[in-house]
């Protein structure tokens, strides 16, 4: 098997994972694709990660079927994989057991041994040397609503993690069927970020928390900015989660799981959005592009597929963007088919076509 | 630990994805006792064994089968079956498929 280990600076690598295993795919000029199977080849792969603030090291969120889930990562892109030293377990008597790991995020850039990972149940983890040891977030773990936490269909997951990179003590978490939650005292204490986001499956349609949120995401210029997908809606909020506007305006469905935002153009958002049968509302599969935050969104269908058995859907961590300029964007289906687009989603091609259901995508561009 | 005679001692199968943490080792001998106190004898040995088998919460993962002599120990009294000298476990993932 051959790993791509002599990659040219510049270039883009994508981290695919699956319901079996993790698949890299590299490129030099975002035109031509080489598909890598790594050694991660049975588990469900929610998520996988390239850090690079301390050399390469790549992570991945490998849940097995039957022996338990790792957060593990690699050196050497995906050929060996070790397994974190203390991982994710939660601590006896807690009554709780860990489900699966949704997430791994970078710590600041002037912390560099610091990562977080979400997991199902809902909890915050931390490793403050580089993902060998892992603790958990008590603040999170004894929120006093905590009992009132009610997991949906995806299980009670924390999947978005969006630190603060200006500053340290604030940081924001989303968590499925909670809603999204901020600390501003460094994980101490967490308070609901959810006014004006709806929960339409509730009796209160507008409660403190129970939104039932699927993807955050923030704004690199302005920490404060943040956009989040919701089973009730697309929002975007202006003052740190205090309240929410709804941008669904012209998308055709309130509901989607995945968003993403160019980092040179941050009010230029990505997303899917989806029926009730969870797949594309027509005939025609797309990605929808808002240039101006939301105010009006256009589909983008340029090499897309259309057609009557066209019914692709797109979980939570299925869509990224690169950090080039014009920014990549890449959209991975849960039937298998990644399709990538080099010139900010004008224009598509299909990458990879018989990869397992894809849970995730991220991009990296090489240091 | 004291050495065990094969007859005094408890011999465990791994299945094939738990042999790396198992120094690859295909029989392993454990003293005599609850499937729990085999368990914990196997965590002793290759720290993490236990997370691999069981929920955090002490139950055996839903899809993780032990069989003593052949018989499913959830059919028996679970990890509270008494293992005997001279028993042996095989350790295997529930069947996957159709």
């Amino acid at each position: 098997m051959a790993y791509p280990l002599d990659l040219a600076p510049s270039s883009v690598v994508l981290m695919v994972g699956t319901k079996r295993g993790l698949f890299l795919l590299t490129s030099a000029d975002r035109e031509h694709w080489t598909i890598t199977p790594t050694a991660l080849e049975g588990g469900r792969v929610y998520y996988a990660m390239l850090d690079q603030r301390n050399g390469r090291r790549m992570f991945a969120a490998d849940n097995g079927d039957f022996f338990g889930s790792f957060i593990r990562y690699s050196d050497d892109f995906g050929q060996t994989w070790t397994q974190a030293r203390q991982g994710i377990a939660f601590p006896e008597g807690s009554g709780l057991s860990l489900a699966n790991i949704w997430m791994i995020e970078p710590g600041r850039a002037h912390e560099p041994q610091t990562l977080y990972a979400g997991v199902d149940p809902a909890s915050l983890w931390v490793s403050e040397d580089g993902g060998e040891t892992w603790s958990m977030n008590e603040g999170l773990a004894n929120h006093p609503t905590r009992a009132d936490w009610n997991p949906g269909a995806g299980g009670l997951c924390l999947h978005s993690i969006v630190v603060d990179p200006s500053r340290p003590e604030r940081m924001w978490i989303g968590i499925s069927a909670v809603g999204c939650l901020r600390t501003d005292d460094g994980g101490r204490t967490w308070k609901f970020a959810n006014k004006n986001t709806r929960a339409s499956f509730l009796p209160d349609p507008y409660p403190e928390f129970g939104q039932c949120i699927h993807r955050l995401v923030q704004r690199p210029d302005q920490p404060d900015s943040l956009y989040q997908q919701n089973h009730c809606g697309i929002y975007k909020s202006e003052n740190g989660g205090d309240d929410w506007t709804d941008i669904q305006n012209n998308l055709p469905s309130e509901f989607g799981f995945p968003m993403a935002l160019d980092p040179h153009h941050p009010d230029t958002v990505y997303t899917v959005v989806e029926g009730m049968y969870r797949h594309n509302v027509t005939e025609q599969f797309c990605v929808y592009r808002t240039e101006n935050a939301g105010a009006e969104w256009t589909p983008l269908t340029v090499g897309m597929p259309a057609g009557p058995e066209v019914r692709l859907g797109v979980l939570r961590h299925g869509l990224c963007t690169d950090s080039l300029d014009p920014c990549g964007v890449y959209v991975g289906t849960n039937t298998g088919q990644l399709f990538a687009s080099a010139d900010r989603g004008d224009s598509w091609k299909l990458i990879a076509e018989y990869l397992p259901p894809i849970y995730s995508v991220t991009a990296a561009v090489l240091a | 630990m004291a050495i065990l005679s094969v007859e005094q001692a408890v011999s465990v199968k791994l299945p094939t994805a738990l042999l790396e943490h198992a120094a690859n080792q295909q029989a392993i001998f454990v003293p005599s006792g609850t499937i729990r106190e085999v368990i914990d004898a196997l965590e002793e040995r290759f720290p993490g064994m236990r997370f691999h088998l069981c929920l955090e919460v002490g139950e055996l993962r839903p899809f993780v089968n032990i069989f003593l002599n052949g018989v499913n120990i959830r059919y028996l009294q679970g990890l509270d079956t008494p293992a005997p000298a001279g028993a042996s476990l095989l350790i295997v993932p529930s069947v996957a498929g159709g």
